[in-house]
């Protein structure tokens, strides 16, 4: 991993964490980027903190510090607690989450390592416990944050560790 | 066949969600347009992410036109004598980035840098991001992508 930045964020302060990081140097996807950002968290039938635990959950798999380091308001007021972080910090996430939580784990487990091998079982069990629209925005969401978490990796400069820092969605 | 919804493409997916992908959509479709890096360059990385993926309906599907040429050696391109030093960076790029993104290289990102300045490589890996999302997404789904034909 790149121990020094690939890339200079711009010279501003907006307060936004997106338009002030690196990506800030492309504007014709600044916008749409922020967008969807934003409908990832607004436009679908998951609460905020199944959202959050996938996400959480995608970061460690991208191995995206700054990712796993933050966690959003709005996850918190949803009840997301760090315990249950905790429980989906290891390679095999702790047996005493839910089965609904268990299963969105494995869905960005099977995403990360075998988009293409998902087996029988796992489908049938997904499609038992998550309705059509909520497949569907864990799908979109995980495939969000995975491509944004590889870009935040990629650019380099990523520290070895920080601390937890609580963040509102940038808008 | 999609185990989601039967019978359905990997767009009809997408447009039964399309508060956000809608916005999945604008950003896939806005990279091909950033004048940071060539449409032709971002389609080599995408069909090269897709032969990484085994997608070969992903490989099928032409988003901006390449040579047939250049379509047929991309699987051996580091032999092959018909991709610019500008696609050479960003493909061998494009490959570290699909398998292992933290595992890529100074030496590497420096290479796409010296062709596409600091803003071309984030727009590269923004690029790569949404690409080899919505190439997952249908691995995963079951559901190929509409529009697809053969090429020579």
């Amino acid at each position: 991993m790149g121990s020094t930045a690939r890339v200079q964020a711009p010279a501003r302060n907006t307060g936004n964490v997106i338009r002030d990081s690196a990506l800030g140097v492309v504007p014709g996807t600044l916008e749409p980027y922020l967008a969807l950002n934003a409908a990832v968290w607004d436009a679908g039938p998951l609460p905020a903190a199944e959202i959050e635990l996938a996400r959480l959950r995608n970061a460690r798999h991208t191995g995206c510090v700054m990712c796993q380091a933050v966690r959003y308001d709005v996850a918190i007021s949803d009840g997301l607690t760090e315990e249950k972080v905790q429980m989906i910090g290891a390679d095999q996430p702790d047996t005493s989450l839910s089965p609904r939580e268990q299963l969105l784990v494995a869905f960005v487990d099977q995403y990360n390592r075998d988009p293409g091998g998902i087996a029988a079982t796992l489908q049938t069990d997904l499609l038992q416990e998550f309705s059509e629209a909520e497949l569907l925005h864990l799908s979109l969401l995980v495939a969000w944050f995975n491509g944004s978490s590889r870009c935040a990796v990629a650019l380099g400069g990523m520290p070895e560790a920080m601390p937890r820092m609580e963040i509102s969605i940038p808008r | 066949m999609s185990w989601i919804v039967s019978g359905v493409d990997r767009e009809q997916l997408l447009d039964r969600l399309p508060a956000i992908s809608g916005h999945f959509r604008q950003l896939y479709t806005r990279v091909y347009s950033l004048p940071q890096v060539s449409a032709e360059t971002l389609e080599l990385c995408r069909l090269r992410l897709a032969q990484l993926h085994r997608s070969d309906a992903d490989f099928a599907l032409e988003e901006f036109p390449v040579s047939a040429q250049q379509r047929a050696q991309l699987h051996d391109w580091p032999q092959a004598a018909v991709f610019t030093p500008e696609q050479r960076a960003c493909l061998e790029f494009t490959e570290v980035h699909a398998m292992d993104c933290a595992a890529i290289t100074d030496a590497q990102a420096d290479a796409v840098k010296a062709h596409l300045g600091e803003a071309g490589l984030v727009a590269l890996l923004q690029a790569l991001g949404v690409f080899d999302g919505l190439i997952r997404l249908g691995l995963m789904w079951q559901a190929a992508p509409a529009g697809v034909r053969q090429h020579g």
